[in-house]
């Protein structure tokens, strides 16, 4: 995921629209199965447009009716194999067409509107699913009517509060059943105009009552003030503190009470700024970030270190600065001298102060 | 200042790096094995084949010794993309083409091996009726049933062949579903499979087009009565689905689905045999009917409750 989020960072140039990062991510998934296709066109044909190729597949032994499976039983091994590298790329195909879905639906909210994680995570599993089934079931009419007898034994009775919610998940059964019948290139057309239809219509509030001020500046202007660079940290919108999950809003009550203690409630504190670094190699960051903290801060202290499995970990530091050195300056130093250690480093806080007035 | 060192170890990022490099290569390396190279594929099926022509020679051989009993020596079951197998017309290499029953989708198999030996498709895919096929030379003919001809010449594995369409106005008559090329006479003979005029009898009409085809060729038409071709069979009609000539006698060898039945015709309309067709029971929707060159009976039937096959009989005169 961080490789991605890079990629598409350098594609967008760092840009937070939600329909350039979309489109730099379809840009990467078309670059990546355009080579995939070049090397291995047949299974990616398989499975992206099962039907279209089927002209030119080559001879094909047919299974004797009379006979045990010997005869055909040359191809068991690669069979095999083959089925479960299909079933393995048409599961994979349909992760790789939810997860901008997610990232829209999670994004892509009315105002005010809160996205439920449940959903989120049925969006993922939900195609995974229908998928397999389908594959299993198509072309055994049997088969299928087992299936509904089997599915019908089991009730769903989940209230969804927001109806548009039901609308994600059909899509999600539509790109399953794509995969399932192999013809995931129809999943992907369907996943990439509704991402696009849904992000326009929510940017600019299709259907608004024109006395209501728009849901995506609604959406953005917390957001804008919580990351403002000009050192505005608070956070207005208590809607933002309600869609924290309990672990987070915990992890961050945790977070604050700490630095909170370590600063003191004088009237000048210790500490007046929080360095977070993110990286790969902790050792290596807290060395070379150490180094540049002893040099360009008045006083700094490690807060905290959370070591992440799967994406970078992060460094907590509290710091004071001085007053000649401006933020940015700080930053830039860091990024110079620790260079390919840190993925990035960000600085929330306040004022920093003047040399020697507050020296200790 | 100290800084406390409160981490585990981390991988490095260029151990993280070689990782991933080593997961993509390996997955790579995994699809790549899993597709058998050309050539290994191509001993692969001939092996295959081999097997099978030697195990259908056992069975015709076990077949010669008892011919009390009518089993198939040989029955291929056809992949879901020809569970509409209609007709099948013998080639000089001693395969069969069959095709698809509503696109124009031409298949080549071997139907001693049990191989789908090349798939190719008339130009733009057209969508209608078929219900026969046959070879006159270097043309191949499909029908549709409604009278109408696709003429075509054979086209490579995966090719898109163009076409030319000819029209017997016969549509309004009859409705077909058998066709096929009598050599002897450079004629093309399609059996009516249900007369459509108002107060027909049931007797079996064929036609017969003089080749080449152009918009002048009229056809000659001879009846075969109902009475003679059911014979000792308590049958009331014959529902032609397909037809064929043996290439040894020349006799038509017509096959009726629905009253699960074949019967053999001279090409004068005298009835030589008629009777069920081999293990009767078993064939659902017989569709399609071959003899080659080597006195097989070939019988294709489509897909019902059961997947289509093509079904090897021994053919007693």
């Amino acid at each position: 995921m961080p490789v991605l989020r890079g990629l598409i960072d350098v594609l967008t140039m760092k840009s937070d629209r939600p329909v350039r990062r979309l489109v730099a991510y379809y840009v990467i998934v078309a670059i990546v199965v355009a080579l995939l296709t070049t090397f291995f066109p047949r299974e990616i044909t398989a499975i992206a447009a099962k039907g279209i190729g089927d002209v030119s597949e080559g001879p094909t032994v047919l299974a004797d009716a009379l006979s045990s499976p010997t005869a055909s039983g040359t191809f068991a091994l690669g069979s095999l194999l083959g089925v479960v590298i299909t079933t393995v790329m048409i599961l994979f195909g349909a992760l790789v067409l939810m997860l901008p879905v997610t990232w829209v639906y999670m994004s892509a909210r009315p105002s005010g509107g809160q996205h439920n994680q449940n959903v989120v995570q049925t969006l993922i599993f939900l195609p995974l699913v229908v998928a397999g089934i389908v594959f299993m079931v198509q072309n055994s009419l049997a088969l299928a009517f087992s299936l509904a007898g089997v599915v019908g034994a089991v009730r769903f009775r989940t209230t969804l509060r927001d109806t548009r919610d039901l609308v994600y998940i059909f899509l999600s059964i539509v790109v399953g059943f794509a995969a399932g019948v192999q013809s995931l290139a129809v999943g992907a057309v369907v996943s990439i105009i509704f991402n696009f239809v849904l992000i326009v219509t929510w940017r600019y509030d299709y259907g608004r009552n024109m006395l209501m001020t728009g849901a995506s500046a609604q959406w953005s202007r917390p957001l804008e003030a919580l990351a403002s660079p000009t050192g505005d940290h608070q956070i207005p919108d208590r809607d933002l503190l309600l869609s924290l999950t309990p672990e987070k809003a915990n992890a961050l009550a945790d977070r604050f009470g700490r630095v909170s203690a370590t600063m003191g409630k004088k009237k000048k504190a210790r500490y007046n700024s929080v360095l977070t670094v993110m990286t790969d190699d902790v050792p290596e960051a807290q060395k070379r970030v150490e180094e540049v903290l002893n040099k360009v801060t008045k006083r700094w202290d490690l807060d905290e270190i959370v070591t992440n499995v799967g994406k970078p970990s992060e460094i907590y530091y509290l710091t004071r600065l001085r007053k000649s050195v401006p933020r940015d300056t700080l930053l830039t130093a860091i990024h110079e001298h620790a260079g390919e250690a840190i993925e990035s480093a960000t600085l929330e806080g306040g004022e920093p102060v003047e040399d020697g007035k507050d020296a200790q | 200042m100290e800084s406390p060192s409160r981490t585990g170890k981390t991988p490095s990022s260029a151990a993280r790096g070689v990782r991933r490099v080593t997961f993509v290569v390996g997955l790579a390396a995994l699809i790549t094995g899993c597709r058998e190279a050309p050539s290994a594929r191509a001993a692969s099926l001939k092996q295959v084949a081999a097997t099978r022509e030697e195990q259908l020679a056992r069975r015709l051989a076990a077949a010669q010794t008892d011919s009390t009993k009518d089993p198939p020596v040989a029955m291929w079951i056809m992949p879901s993309e020809l569970r509409e197998i209609s007709g099948l017309a013998l080639t000089s290499r001693g395969t069969v083409l069959t095709h698809d029953d509503e696109i124009g989708k031409i298949y080549e198999i071997d139907p001693k091996a049990g191989i789908i030996l090349k798939r190719f498709t008339l130009s733009g895919l057209p969508h209608g009726d078929f219900e026969a096929i046959t070879i006159a030379g270097t043309d191949v003919y499909l029908l549709e049933s409604n009278g109408k001809i696709f003429r075509f010449k054979e086209g490579a594995d995966g090719a898109e062949v163009p076409y030319s369409k000819y029209d017997t106005h016969l549509g309004k008559e009859c409705e077909f579903e058998s066709m096929a090329f009598e050599a002897d006479s450079a004629r093309l003979v399609l059996v009516c499979k249900k007369v459509l005029m108002k107060g027909a009898n049931h007797d079996l009409v064929i036609y017969r087009f003089p080749m080449p085809l152009t918009d002048s060729t009229r056809p000659t038409v001879i009846t075969v009565p109902m009475s003679e071709l059911a014979g000792a069979n308590r049958w009331k009609s014959f529902h032609a689905s397909d037809m064929n000539i043996d290439p040894v006698t020349g006799n038509y060898v017509i096959i009726a689905s629905r009253q699960r039945a074949i019967a053999v015709v001279t090409p004068e309309g005298d009835v030589v045999r008629s009777g069920p067709i081999p293990a009767a029971a078993d064939h659902n929707q017989a569709e399609g009917v071959a003899i080659t060159k080597d006195n097989l009976l070939l019988i294709s039937d489509e897909a019902t409750h059961v997947p289509a096959d093509l079904s090897v009989y021994p053919w007693r005169k």
